[in-house]
């Protein structure tokens, strides 16, 4: 890194302080910022039946979900999921723009989180304005002191809940407690907090507006009909300060009194009225402050609204458009079919492996022996007992050394299988028969495996 | 922006957009590889495989296994950011 590189650094940036505002659209927010971390900090904590209802079991590499347990052989639903919320993305970005931004993203949910504790020590935007300026005296070190302590150890429990997904988080709380726990559990609690800390606290906006690729693409999925914020220029301009009583017409001013409370609302720090920009996070802060100045002015509402751009082009606006149809049809599709198959899943897998080192044994004059391991997955959450049947070639017998083969909840075993065919039903190396594995049980829980049988060349 | 006019707050700008373009790009990716990767492999079997003298854990492996991940896409990006002002430059 040169020294120039070095320096900036350490160059501070003005900070922006969004002026807090009050209307439908960000209780809306603030609902959403409350309902989204509740989730996050409380689904831990949910216990189902004798384990953690949600449990990304890293360390033995099973997912908990309620319900279900997913495998790593499970691994196409995951590649689903990751499909289906791209999809969704594409859907509600196309129909309202960018929801996400304003309502549902982390970077969103935990910076209102860590403004609202900047708010509790250091007082409303003049006072947070007035503190950045001031000189460091006693007050103002308390303030400071008093926001970062609280920041710190928010982030600390964000942390510890991010790790409490991947370790029994009651089991975690005990080892914080003793401060016993493993290396790697401690790494990544910190570099949460950390990840946390710097940036919700500091980077803010700018995650969004330097490094969010979402942000940069977005545009790709807009058009004439999607929903965006925007300024009715026509109806606001020419914009100007002007008495309470007196009639803007007759001074030849549009509805815009130019108060720049918009500008001040703004997280990103952007002027709407510029029009539609790509640091504009669609938090609809700017019209809840202006549908507020014009409540006081006595002028109707939604000079800054809701609108999209056909609409404000005075055109007919649509809402089914070719491209939300298909994302949706899409969407519906891929969750149907995830939703059919998880629910059509058996709770067992096995993988059949031929004896390496002979390709076959001829037992007697009449009769060819293969030997195969089997390796069962038992995915079930209670034991089982398996039988296993082999069909597909004439006289087709298969031994196994017990004939009742038991595997553990969630365990794996291998049992091995000598399978026999008799001689003169051998039609070449490579036969394909198949290999049954049912639960005594319950009789639904079964899997077929396809094998091949080698026999000699006649 | 009226906040970004003075010299300084154009190098930070310029620093922010360096570390998007590297430092965050390739953390994105990486989560997504690690998803992947691991998904399919054991970090476990890779080590006995690979590594058997060393005692390294499964949450050590997937650690191990990110981080890589985040290093190779860092150094991609950076190379990425070098080769692109260079081409900027008369020859």
């Amino acid at each position: 890194m040169s020294e120039q590189q070095q320096s900036e650094m350490y160059v501070a940036r003005e900070k922006i302080h969004p002026r807090e505002v009050k209307g439908p659209f960000q209780h809306l927010r603030n609902l959403a910022v409350v309902v989204l971390l509740g989730i996050y900090y409380g689904l831990p904590w949910l216990q189902w039946d004798d384990r953690q209802a949600v449990l990304f079991d890293l360390p033995s590499r099973q997912f908990h979900l309620f319900a279900l347990t997913f495998w790593p052989q499970d691994f196409v639903y995951l590649a689903l999921l990751l499909i289906v919320a791209a999809l969704s993305l594409f859907f509600f970005t196309a129909l309202a723009g960018r929801l996400w931004c304003g309502y549902a993203c982390p970077q969103t949910v935990w910076t209102e989180a860590f403004i609202w504790m900047e708010r509790l020590t250091e007082g409303n935007r003049q006072k947070r304005l007035r503190l950045d300026k001031a000189p460091w005296t006693r007050k103002k070190i308390l303030r400071r002191g008093g926001k970062h302590l609280l920041w710190i150890v928010f982030a600390l429990f964000t942390g510890f809940t991010f790790v409490g997904y991947f370790t029994p988080i009651l089991e975690l709380g005990q080892g914080v407690m003793q401060l016993s726990l493993g290396f790697w559990e401690w790494f990544w609690l910190l570099f949460y907090s950390v990840a946390t800390w710097g940036n919700a606290g500091f980077l803010r906006e700018q995650v969004c507006i330097y490094m969010c690729p979402y942000a940069r693409f977005q545009s790709a999925m807009f058009d004439r009909n999607t929903l965006i914020i925007s300024y009715d220029e026509e109806r606001g301009e020419p914009r100007g300060g002007r008495a309470r009583k007196a009639d803007p017409k007759a001074q030849g001013l549009g509805d815009c009194i130019d108060c720049n409370l918009c500008v001040q609302a703004c997280p990103t720090g952007i002027d709407i009225r510029e029009g539609l920009q790509y640091e504009c996070i669609a938090c609809a802060a700017c019209i809840d402050a202006c549908n507020g100045v014009m409540d006081k002015m006595n002028y109707p509402r939604g000079l800054i609204r809701y609108s999209t751009e056909n609409a404000i082009a005075g055109k007919p606006a649509r809402v089914l458009r070719p491209r939300v149809v298909v994302y949706a049809v899409l969407l519906l599709a891929v969750l149907a079919g995830m939703g059919y198959s998880i629910s059509q899943r058996v709770p067992l897998s096995i993988e059949v492996l031929a004896d390496r080192n002979v390709v076959y044994r001829e037992v007697d004059w009449a009769t060819i022996e293969n030997v195969f391991t089997v390796r069962i997955l038992n995915k079930d959450r209670i034991a089982h007992d398996y039988a296993l049947r082999v069909d597909g070639l004439e006289g087709i017998e298969a031994f196994v050394q017990d004939d009742r083969i038991r595997v553990g909840a969630g365990s794996t075993d291998s049992v091995v299988v000598r399978v026999q065919v008799p001689r003169d039903k051998i039609d070449g190396p490579g036969q394909p028969f198949q290999l049954r594995l049912e639960s005594l049980q319950d009789p639904d829980v079964h899997v077929t495996n396809t094998a091949r049988f080698n026999g000699p060349r006649d | 922006m009226a906040s970004l006019s003075n010299g300084q707050d154009e190098r930070k700008r310029r620093l922010l957009q360096r570390y998007g373009t590297t430092v965050w790009p390739s953390f994105l990716v990486a989560a997504v590889a690690s998803v992947v990767f691991f998904g399919n492999i054991d970090p476990e079997t890779l080590q006995v495989q690979t590594l058997p003298e060393w005692n390294i854990s499964r949450l050590g492996g997937y650690t191990i296994g990110f981080f890589m991940f985040w290093g190779v896409g860092l150094a991609s990006s950076i190379l990425c950011l070098i080769l692109q002002k260079m081409g900027n430059r008369p020859t």
